[in-house]
């Protein structure tokens, strides 16, 4: 018995180490091609992407990664871009379902490994692009993000994520970064909603603890109180119910939380809720927005429960309504068969900016590595203007997008048959960018 | 026997009046401002978030103290049994397709009692499956082997669970609707609370009265006093450590439907963590002895929420080692000791 044992164990392992080998060897690895016919006669540049793409993040990255991928298959449709064929070199950032900044790096080192990547579009999250922007700037690769809001990647204290390269900046974002995005749902809890004393909570990450001290500034500036603040790290058996009972004596009237769904966003509310104050408006930044659907894996209304969603409001930090009205939605649903997400049409903005920036340096770049750096060059030069889905915009010489735009949305749980889904408030310009 | 039990009983009561205070002082410390009333009624809230994390906490501590003391192995896979146990409750509930809350009442709790059954017993098989196969083999070899075979089970089971499951959160049912509350001293505290609680304390008493008065309970506490008499005497010792583990492996899995009823959020990783802190409960409280793992289970979920309650939210982690640290360095054998003659 113990014999057959033991090499039944020894079977058993030989199997698991050969299914896995096989798992390996499946088709479908980090690269995939822009489809659609025509392309360049010169041949290909990739646009590498890193974004959180499997487990609960799928919510946040895949309807990003799809307006990379649309802005690419239509570039290609129409001959591509400078002559070259596009591609897109992909790269996931998410370790068991949650976005990761050690993966996210060793993503980036990847990507500017490959010659034929010229640009880049990602990271979604503010503490991945921290890890990743000291690789591309070293590299003096291009990089945009659709969505990083965090204030020091491009402004006070940026030189520290350019160690080897101080003067040559290569990141630029579309998004509207916190020091608009949390002073504008202070603005909105305050005068929209008509309140006055808030609870502040973040999830302690560089993303979710900046945007809540930049709401907190505006919200004490505007002449709100400040019930409490408290910072919980996400963790796998980490309890929100405690922290809002500690609050419940202070009468807070409406809670902002600083992080996203997935770093306990959705279970802060569900606790809340839990807690007896499921009354009291809950509201947060585009980490809480996703706009998924209730049942949507990883989704904010998924992880909360619908029956918790009520009274839930939230930012993005993009524009909401496009100039070119429902086309680009349109478009989108044709090739994905689902609504946009809340950086769809962002990521579809880099996207062009890359192509265009591409397209008017080919003809002076001798070799890859030369394009590389014209790209970067050409998106630094604060002159150019860009005509995208966005409308026409221009950056600032931090690589700020000059045209911000906050947009105000809310959870309604009646939505997509009672599954909940996100109804859009409002939108706001801040023209000038800083 | 009877008057070991009351005795234990009165201790428990004082215990709970005792800390209820504390709590209620440690709020005031942390709000000064309030008034006496808001503060009472805060420090209740407070009080039945600390009872209800405390019982998750010290079901999963009593397999580490039971296998502890029967074997002298710290299985570190029972941090994952637990996770497995909400994994196999989430499965039940879903696939019996109930997704939210239950409103009748004989049928919530039909399905729960269900639930329990269901989960504890095939918690059970497994971590008497986990012991013939991987820890049995190896039970003469040196004390290290069996440590890195548990350490090895704990990642084949989270692997197992990514892979088949989910690798993120996945929503679990929580059927007993939070609409279910009762107020005391001004705090509205969802019935769900006490009921985890309660559950809790039922478990132990009858693990108390299993280990301390039934023919099997003998057997445990003669094979953890002394192995090869207990065998000489007529004791089937296979047999007996792998009740053992089924015992304490179906507590794990009670604990885990708990953690999912209460939490709403289960994910392949949580046994670590939650593991971890069960783990820490059982040395706090003299590992090997199961009235300690409930105590330090209990005394774990209490700090806890008293780092929240006075406004120490982000050194929770910090403040639950430091108390462990300061235990240990004045009581090496945890609070109530190791109890060598009766440890089972």
């Amino acid at each position: 018995m113990q014999k057959f044992l033991r090499s039944s164990a020894v079977g058993l392992t030989l199997l698991l180490v050969l299914a896995a080998c096989q798992g390996n060897n499946a088709p479908g690895g980090g690269s995939t091609s822009g489809s659609g016919a025509g392309g360049g006669s010169k041949g290909t540049v990739k646009i590498g992407v890193d974004l959180p793409l499997s487990g609960n993040e799928v919510a946040n990255g895949q309807p990003t990664f799809n307006g990379i991928k649309l802005a690419v298959d239509e570039a290609n449709k129409n001959g591509g871009a400078g002559g070259y064929k596009i591609e897109i070199n992909k790269q996931d950032d998410a370790v068991n379902g949650v976005h990761n900044p050690d993966q996210g790096a060793t993503n980036a080192k990847t990507l500017v490994a490959d010659p034929a990547v010229v640009g880049m579009v990602g990271p979604f999250n503010s503490n991945v692009a921290r890890s990743i922007i000291p690789v591309t700037n070293e590299a003096g690769l291009a990089e945009c993000s659709p969505s990083n809001t965090a204030v020091d990647l491009t402004k006070t204290g940026s030189d520290k994520l350019r160690p080897q390269n101080p003067d040559k900046r290569n990141y630029f974002r579309l998004a509207a970064p916190d020091d608009i995005q949390g002073p504008a749902m202070a603005a909105f809890d305050y005068n929209d909603l008509g309140k006055k004393n808030a609870y502040i909570l973040d999830d302690t990450e560089a993303f979710g603890k900046g945007v809540a001290d930049e709401f907190q500034k505006a919200f004490v500036k505007l002449g709100g109180k400040v019930a409490k603040r408290d910072g919980q790290k996400y963790s796998a058996s980490v309890d929100y119910t405690s922290l809002f009972n500690s609050v419940k004596s202070l009468n807070p009237d409406v809670v902002y939380f600083g992080g996203t769904q997935v770093t306990g966003g959705g279970l802060a509310r569900k606790q809340m809720v839990q807690a007896g104050m499921g009354a009291i408006p809950f509201t947060g930044p585009d980490g809480i927005a996703d706009l998924g659907t209730g049942g949507s894996q990883g989704a904010f209304i998924t992880l909360a429960g619908v029956d918790n969603s009520h009274d839930v409001y939230g930012t993005v930090a993009g524009v909401h309504d496009l100039p070119s009205g429902s086309d680009f939605s349109s478009r989108y649903k044709a090739a994905f068969q689902n609504d946009p997400g809340a950086y769809s049409a962002i990521a579809y903005a880099c996207t062009q900016v890359l192509l265009k920036a591409i397209s008017d340096s080919a003809a002076s770049a001798s070799d890859m590595k030369s394009l590389r750096e014209a790209v970067r060059a050409y998106v630094f030069d604060a002159s150019k203007t860009y005509d995208t889905a966005l409308g026409k915009i221009s950056f600032t010489s931090t690589g700020d997008i000059k045209q911000a735009f906050i947009s105000f949305y809310k959870v309604d749980p009646s939505l997509n048959g009672g599954k909940g889904g996100w109804t859009f408030v409002k939108q706001q310009a801040f023209e000038g960018g800083q | 026997m009877t008057f070991r039990i009351l005795r234990l009983a009165l201790i428990a009561a004082g215990a709970l009046v005792i800390s209820w205070l504390l709590m209620i002082g440690l709020t005031w410390l942390g709000t000064r401002s309030e008034s006496f009333s808001n503060v009472v009624a805060t420090g209740t809230a407070q009080y039945f978030s600390a009872l209800t994390i405390g019982a998750i906490y010290a079901l999963i501590a009593l397999g580490y103290t039971m296998v502890y003391g029967i074997i002298e192995l710290i299985n570190f896979a029972h941090g994952d049994v637990f996770m497995v146990g909400a994994f196999v409750a989430y499965l039940i509930f879903t696939s019996l397709g109930f997704g939210g809350a239950i409103k009748s009442i004989p049928l919530l709790i039909g399905i729960l009692l269900l639930g329990f059954l269901v989960t504890m017993v095939v918690l059970g098989v497994l971590g008497a499956a986990i012991e013939r196969f991987a820890y049995r083999p190896l039970r003469n070899a040196p004390r290290l082997a069996p440590l890195i075979t548990a350490i090895g089970v704990s990642f084949i089971l989270q692997n197992v669970v990514q892979v088949l499951i989910s690798n993120s959160p996945v929503p679990s049912p929580q059927l007993v609707s939070l609409e279910y509350r009762f107020t005391l001293l001004g705090a509205s505290v969802p019935l769900l609370n006490l009921l985890i609680f309660l559950v809790a304390v039922v478990l132990m008493i009858a693990l108390q009265v299993f280990v301390g008065g039934t023919r099997l309970g003998r057997a445990m506490r003669s094979t953890a006093q002394d192995r090869e008499a207990a065998q000489l005497m007529g004791v089937n010792i296979n047999a007996t450590i792998a009740i053992t583990f089924f015992i304490g492996s179906a507590l794990a899995g009670a604990a885990g439907l708990i953690y999912g009823l209460y939490k709403g959020n289960i994910v392949f990783n949580l046994g670590f963590d939650a593991g971890l802190k069960a783990f820490t409960a059982a040395v706090l409280g003299g590992i090997g002895n199961t009235v300690g793992a409930a105590l330090g289970g209990f005394a774990i979920g209490f700090i806890e929420v008293a780092a929240v309650t006075t406004g120490l939210s982000r050194w929770q982690e910090a403040l639950v080692f430091s108390v462990l640290i300061l235990v240990l360095v004045f009581r090496p054998a945890g609070i109530l000791g190791q109890q060598i003659g009766e440890r089972a």
